[in-house]
This record gives structure tokens, sequence and C-alpha cells, in this order.
């Protein structure tokens, strides 16, 4: 009879032990992240990530063309109707984006303007990753037609007719703009560079998950309860289940690559985006890629080893870059043609996943998730814990006042 | 007696190196060609690839090249060409990226250019141009 009754008291004594780690539990909010789920959660930091250059870009990271390239990335008269500038599509106030599914240009043009924050830590720019360079990626939109519209010629005209900008220009690259050795196309891939220096320097800050994950790597729960348990519960399902972080991996949350998402890639009836097929094209056929001769690192650069070895398949054709997702609840709509208006969209297009709508050789990584709501909105919540707080803070910086100053004595 | 003896050391020298052909080379016998370790290898028909990355540890979403050495069975003929690839078996998909190599001496090779896009396992693929045919040795690695 006793030990029957010791029994029952030990029983009772595990279920209060067992009912108080729970509250405990419940108390901090806290998801019991497995060993493996750990591990996965750490590979994405830690942030910020090694300072980042503009890569064959000799400007990157001086003080003097940052200052050219900013005051160039907001100007207008760069176009050739004075209408559009580079922060037209990629405003500071919009996560230098534009907030439209499709941007508006001279006429609707065929793709989502994507973020330029952390750009400089792309492998490729583009939703076709057909620039292998911030400052080659900057040449396309100031000559495209539908764009800005303008050429090399007004280019270099207008920077030597602005007599700060020109005096910046001559400090940044050491001769003036109107210089007899460089003719026009050397002028704007100056141009171009500055521009590069500037959007290099677009480094978002500190995240909430970045909190987490470094109060995970140092074991300190104290912190980690401060981390929202739905976006715990999202991160798990992120990293987990939805196997999400394959293609969205590391710092980034982007493995930098592309990939075909059973997403409709029609442009207009008839008409389909070539996606990466395309971009591949485009980059070798460019003479502003990493191999070409305005490269300032030379074609055998190790910054050149991605152009040099890049292959086109057959089934890049409709994919499009996996897109990082920091800051990806600043971006909406989503996808390269901003055909989701939401992140809730974005979730359960992976939820509900047409396979027959993947290429009959596609990756095989991707299976419906059949998540219910809550899971969906758990993973919403994650994956608004990876925007800086301070981000909306950006401004413009004001440039030194200094002998390039107009009216400076 | 002593004759016998001599004679019979004469055929056994004879028939090893028929015995040893046609058998892999020994755990870290090819990989110490490369003179730096980790290495892994692979082994088919008596050949072995010994292949180490660098920068090592193998990572995802970086570029990186392996050191290479290739060696035959004894007796066996030295490929004339390598080829070096990769891919995903579970996934149906290899890299987005093309590897070169460049022979680096006897047996000796760098492959450059080689970017695993992916967490989770891959396959190192070696094709081996014999004098006919083409032998593909495969390794298979945990990439985190």
């Amino acid at each position: 009879m006793r030990r029957h009754a010791g029994r029952l008291v030990l029983a009772a004594t595990l279920v209060l032990v067992a009912g108080t780690a729970c509250a405990q539990a419940s108390r901090d909010g806290g998801v019991p992240f497995s060993a493996d789920e750990q591990r996965r959660i750490l590979a994405h930091g830690p942030w910020p990530p090694p300072r980042a250059h503009d890569p064959g870009n000799a400007q990157s990271g001086r003080r003097e063309a940052i200052t050219l390239g900013q005051a160039l990335f907001f100007e207008v008269r760069l176009s050739s109707n004075d209408i559009f500038a580079c922060a037209t599509c990629h405003e500071p106030a919009l996560a230098f984006a534009d907030g439209r599914s499709r941007s508006l240009g001279r006429g609707l043009l065929e793709r989502n303007a994507p973020s330029l924050w952390n750009a400089v830590h792309e492998r490729w720019q583009g939703w076709d990753g057909a620039a292998d360079s911030l400052w080659s990626q900057s040449i396309r939109p100031i000559l495209h037609p539908k764009e800005m519209n303008a050429s090399a010629a007004q280019v270099r005209e207008f920077v030597a007719g602005e007599r700060e900008l020109a005096c910046r220009y001559r400090r940044s690259f050491g001769k003036p703009p109107s210089a007899a050795e460089d003719d026009d196309e050397a002028v704007l891939v100056n141009v171009a560079k500055a521009i590069g220096a500037f959007v290099a320097t677009l480094v978002s800050g500190r995240t909430p998950f970045d909190d987490f994950r470094d109060a995970l790597a140092r074991g300190d729960r104290r912190a980690m309860a401060r981390y929202p348990a739905a976006a715990q519960r999202g991160l798990r399902l992120f990293v987990g289940r939805g196997r999400c972080n394959v293609c969205h991996s590391g710092p980034m949350f982007s493995n930098g690559e592309f990939g075909d998402t059973g997403l409709n890639f029609f442009v207009r009836p008839g008409e389909v985006d070539p996606g990466r097929h395309g971009g591949i094209a485009a980059l070798r056929a460019s003479p502003y890629n990493l191999l070409g001769r305005f490269s300032d690192a030379g074609a055998a650069s190790p910054v050149a080893t991605k152009t040099r070895h890049v292959e086109p398949r057959h089934r890049n054709f409709g994919e499009f870059k996996v897109p990082s997702l920091r800051h990806v609840a600043l971006t909406a709509p989503y996808m390269h043609d901003g055909q989701l208006a939401t992140l809730d969209a974005v979730v359960r297009h992976y939820s509900e996943l047409n396979l027959e709508r993947l290429h009959a050789d596609g990756e095989r990584i991707l299976q419906p998730l059949h998540l219910n709501e809550g899971e969906r909105a758990d993973l919403v919540a994650f994956l608004g814990t990876l925007t800086a707080p301070d981000l909306h803070k950006w401004r413009p910086r004001a440039p030194p006042r200094d002998a390039c100053t107009v009216g400076a004595p | 007696m002593a004759e016998e003896g001599v004679k019979r050391s004469s055929i056994v020298a004879a028939l090893a190196p028929l015995l040893i052909a046609g058998t892999a080379h020994g755990a870290g016998e090819c990989a110490a060609r490369l003179k730096s370790a980790p290495a892994m290898q692979a082994d088919r028909d008596g050949y072995s690839v010994a292949f180490a990355p660098r920068p090592a540890p193998l990572a995802t979403g970086r570029h990186f090249a392996l050191d290479i050495a290739v060696c035959p069975p004894y007796g066996g003929g030295a490929p004339r060409n390598l080829q070096v690839d990769a891919d995903m078996p579970a996934h149906k998909h290899g890299m987005n990226y093309r590897a070169s190599v460049t022979s680096r001496g006897t047996g000796l090779y760098r492959a450059e250019g080689l970017m695993l896009h992916m967490p989770g396992r891959w396959r190192f693929l070696f094709d081996l141009q014999l004098d006919d045919r083409v032998l593909q040795l495969a390794h298979e690695v945990e990439v985190p």
C-alpha cells in the first residue's frame, strides 16, 4: 500500500515538473529548437557580413566617388526627358524599390524593381542576373529606351556641363569628363562606377532575427525570449518542414542563384520572360561584364570567376533570382513581376504549389507544404522580423562643402 | 635448393604486377600526392581520384577549386583528359557553373569555378578519358 502510494506521489511529481517546464516554455515563448534546427538557424548569420565592394570597380569604397554616385543616383537629368532618375524606381522611402508590380518607365516595364539594399552582397544583379556588378547593372537603365533612354554622349555632356559634378568626377577619376583621351563610352562607364560605389554603401542594419540568432549562438535564453513566439514558430517552419532555407540560405537569406518556382512568366499573351536563360545570354554579350576591358579588376581576377564559369542550361528558361528576404516585408508586391501582392500570398503560393507548372526538368525540391492558416501567419511573422528597424531612417548624406561645392569660396 | 628459391622469387616478382593491376589504391595513397590534407577519394576499376577543396572545407554559395590527383592502377594507362562536374542526385540538378581543369604535372590537376549552391548531398563526378572509354568516378559528400 505504501509502495503504491509512493508511486502515485512520484507520478504526480513528474506531472507537476513537466507542467512547470511547459509553463516555463510558454512564458518564455520559446520554441525548443533541435540541434539540427539550431545549426540551420545559425547559418543565417552573422550580420552584417564582412564589407564587400562592387567587383571590377576601383571606385567602390572611395568617398569622393560615393558622393558623386549619390548625386547621380537622384539626378533626373541623366534621362533623356529629365523625368527619370535611378531613384524613380528605387525610392529610399520604399526600401529602394518602387512598390509597383512592374515598374513604370516610358511605358510599363516587364519586371518588378528589386530593392537595392544589400545589393553589393548579391552575386548577380537583376532578376535574370544579366549583370555581374553594380556598375554594369547601372548602365542598362540609363541607356534602355523604355527607361532613362539616354546615350553615352548625353551623359557625358550633362556631367561635363555641371560644375560640381564635373569637379567631383575629376577628383574621382583624375581627369575631367571632357578629357580628350576618353570617349563617351568611357565616361558613361565611369558615371556607372560612381553610381555603383554609392549603391554599394546600402547595407542594412541588424534585425530582430539577427539579435535572436546571436542570442541562440551564445545560449542567452533571456535574450532569445524577446523574439516573438510566432516568429520562432515561423522560423522553425522556415528551416524545417518548409525547407525554405535550401534556396533562401545564408545571412542574405538567398543563395544568390536562380530557380523555377512554378510562377506564371508570361509578359503578355504569347510572350514569355526567358528569365535566367536570357540573362546569361545578355551577360555574355555585354561589353561591360567582368571579362571586358572596362573592368578594373581584369578578366583573370578572382572576382570574375563567376562570369568565366557560368554556364547556360536548358533549365534556366523561366528561372528567376532567389531574392534576399532581408526587409522583405517592405518590398511588396513580390516575385519577378510583382504578381503576388502580399507575403501571405507568397506563402500561400508555396503552400499550394502546383507541381504541373514546374518545368519538366525543374528542381524536385519544391513540394506543396499544405500549411494551415496559423502556420502561414507564423511564417509571415518570421519574415517580418527580417527588417532592420532603422531602415526608414536612411537619408542621403549631405555632400561635403569643399572646393567642388557650387558657391564655395 | 638455393637455385630453386631464386626461381620461385622470380616467378612471384613476375606475377606481382599482374596481381596488383586492377586493384584500387589504398586509402591515403593517392591523396598523399596532393601534399595537403584533408582529401577525399573516389575509386573505380583500379583508378583513384583524390581531391581536396580550396578553400576548405566545402561550403555552399561560394566558388572554390579542387586540387586533384589521378592515380591509375599499376600497369594501367594515365587518362588523356579529365573533366570535373558535380550534381545533386536527389534534386536532379547540377551546378550552375562549368569547371575548367588544368594539368599541374603528371597526374595532378586543378579544377576551378565550381560552386555548390544548395546545402545537401552533392556528388562529385570525375570523367577520365582513357584510351578506349570514359571512366566516371563519383564521390558523394554532405555539404552543410
